[in-house]
């Protein structure tokens, strides 16, 4: 018995010594963005001399935080809103319909998880000019709605499978039309499929850099956050302090949500990768 | 007779009205882009004007034989995959196996603390490892006169590949952990308890007994970290840039350059499908290899 606990003791201190120097990098940053510039290129690894916010007022103005950060939450918002709207709908009735034709539709929706984005972008730029979706925020988001569909429709359709009819047939013997029963009945169901959809979504849109520089980068008003971060220290060229206070800005609002909605998120990535 | 029919038709269109929505986002921003780039990939066109000329299969032609950043980027490509999968797993594995097997304290904190990395956007991450490499292990080198923090991890072709690689798989890491951690949760006690009363040691245990039985879980990672490392475009155009030279090139951002920066929209339409191929004929086969493999518990 005794051997055990001191083995476990010894499994959990190697365990944290990993941990310290897998996260280091992420706390050699957070002491780099306190730091001055003088400092930071003298006293690399050292923890701040003192803590002075200065870094993070600069990054703040030249980033133009508030507008890319509104941008981002926006897209963020009605990207995933509109994903949740047309996977749920389509997951369900895809899920519910057993006919040959349900089935081929049902393929054709989660066949794109098979696509790279980078094998069809180009030629999705140009379609989204024809549709006029480039350079503002709706069109940004509305691309998501195709892109986010396909693994959302996946994890619905899997979860509806284990609902039972019952609830739907006394509804629709009551004279409950589809659109009724389904908002009121079947969507308060889906809430735990809905968290997942929801977090992995948002986790992505979040941080999504290559669709944000195809559509909407020479439009300075509309810049996401991980835009103007790319713009801003690409300008900076070696002052790492502003960089570094610019990463934490950025990671922050992630982190929040990250450490809200831990367990949704354990949930979701792991329903969402035994797709395979 | 009338009224079976307006019921099937009423349906009918209860189904439309709930699947178009998606059916129809699906085929604006993948379906039909997809199926343009099949197209432009037999033309020749610069992306500016609208119009374009058949030149059948040269841009395949010439992609193969004719452009040497194109060849070296899919080789980049393979080898960043190959090297990014083996260690991915590999230490995700062993990580999950330590947290998991022993009764050790703080298992949710060890797990939510290695998903950190997962969070950040790789364009940041891109940002920070710059500093690590440039500055950090600068710094340490002088402080402990370690040869290998002296390198230049990003200014030496061969050790910006594995630079490349390193970044990945730390970034990665946490996803995969959360997998095997799931996978390794549903290994029954029972079988667990028999081998150990059949007097299986530790590590025998776990590769007589867990092994086999996560397989599937393997399945699933591989195929996430083959996919993902594939089409790897952000980490790199923030990290190297490509650099130095061409030789951190993925195939993804040889795309983006071709289409973007020359304007050869044509040309990286091919490259593009190409790519495709490429993700689909890799993913398809490791999935089909290691599905015979897995077991039922």
């Amino acid at each position: 018995m005794k051997k055990t606990k001191t083995s476990s003791i010894i499994t959990f201190v190697v365990m944290l010594i990993i941990l310290a120097c897998y996260l280091s990098p992420l706390l050699l940053m957070v002491f780099g963005s306190f730091k001055s510039y003088s400092e930071i290129m003298s006293h690399v690894l050292e923890v701040p001399q003192r803590f002075s916010f200065d870094n993070f007022k600069n990054v703040f103005e030249s980033m133009n935080y508030p507008r890319s950060f509104l941008n981002t939450l926006f897209v963020t918002v009605f990207g995933v809103a509109g994903i949740v709207v047309i996977s749920s709908l389509a997951g369900y009735k895809l899920s519910r319909t057993k006919t040959r034709y349900s089935y081929l539709i049902f393929l054709f929706c989660i066949m794109p998880m098979m696509i790279p984005f980078q094998s069809f972008m180009i030629t999705l730029v140009k379609l989204a000019k024809e549709l006029g979706l480039l350079g503002n925020l709706y069109g940004l988001g509305i691309i998501y709605w195709g892109l986010g569909a396909p693994l959302s429709i996946f994890l619905y359709h899997g979860f509806v499978k284990g609902i039972p009819h019952e609830l739907e047939e006394c509804a629709s013997l009551d004279g409950c039309s589809p659109l009724r029963m389904f908002v009121s009945i079947i969507f308060p169901m889906l809430k735990p499929v809905t968290a997942s959809v929801v977090v992995v979504n948002a986790m992505w849109i979040w941080n999504d850099f290559l669709l944000p520089l195809l559509t909407i980068n020479s439009n300075d008003s509309v810049k996401t956050l991980q835009l103007a971060a790319y713009g801003f220290m690409g300008q900076y060229k070696m002052e790492w302090q502003n960089i570094m206070a610019g990463a934490i800005l950025i990671i922050i609002p992630a982190l929040i949500i990250y450490l809200i909605f831990q367990k949704n998120i354990v949930k979701g990535m792991v329903a969402g990768a035994v797709k395979g | 007779m009338n009224q079976a029919r307006r019921k099937k038709v009423s349906h009918a269109l209860e189904f439309l009205g709930f699947t178009m929505p998606a059916v129809i986002a699906i085929l604006l921003f993948v379906g039909i882009p997809f199926f343009m780039c099949i197209f432009y990939s037999l033309r020749k066109w610069n992306g500016i004007q609208r119009k374009s000329t058949f030149i059948g299969l040269q841009n395949y032609i010439r992609a193969f034989t004719n452009d040497s950043t194109f060849i070296k980027a899919i080789g980049y490509t393979l080898l960043y995959a190959l090297l990014t999968v083996i260690l991915i797993n590999i230490i995700a594995l062993l990580l999950s196996a330590i947290l998991e097997q022993s009764n050790l304290w703080g298992k949710g904190f060890f797990r939510a603390a290695f998903y950190i990395p997962n969070i950040i956007s790789l364009i940041i991450i891109g940002f920070i490892w710059k500093f690590i490499f440039g500055r950090a292990f600068e710094a340490i080198h002088q402080a402990t006169g370690i040869r290998a923090f002296g390198w230049s991890w990003l200014g030496q072709p061969k050790l910006a590949v594995i630079s490349t690689v390193l970044v990945t798989v730390w970034q990665a890491l946490g996803f995969y952990m959360l997998i095997y951690i799931a996978g390794l949760q549903s290994v029954p006690d029972d079988v667990l308890e028999a081998a150990t009363i059949d007097g299986a040691g530790k590590v025998r245990r776990f590769f007589s007994v867990v092994l086999p039985l996560i397989v599937p879980s393997i399945t699933v990672c591989t195929f996430y970290s083959i996919a993902n490392s594939l089409k790897m475009f952000e980490l790199i155009f923030t990290l190297t840039g490509g650099g130095p030279g061409d030789a951190t090139t993925s195939v993804a951002l040889d795309i983006y350059n071709t289409a973007f920066n020359s304007n050869q929209y044509g040309y990286g339409s091919a490259k593009s499908v190409i790519l495709f191929v490429m993700v689909a004929f890799i993913t398809i086969l490791q999935v089909t290899l290691f599905k015979k493999k897995e077991i039922e518990a």
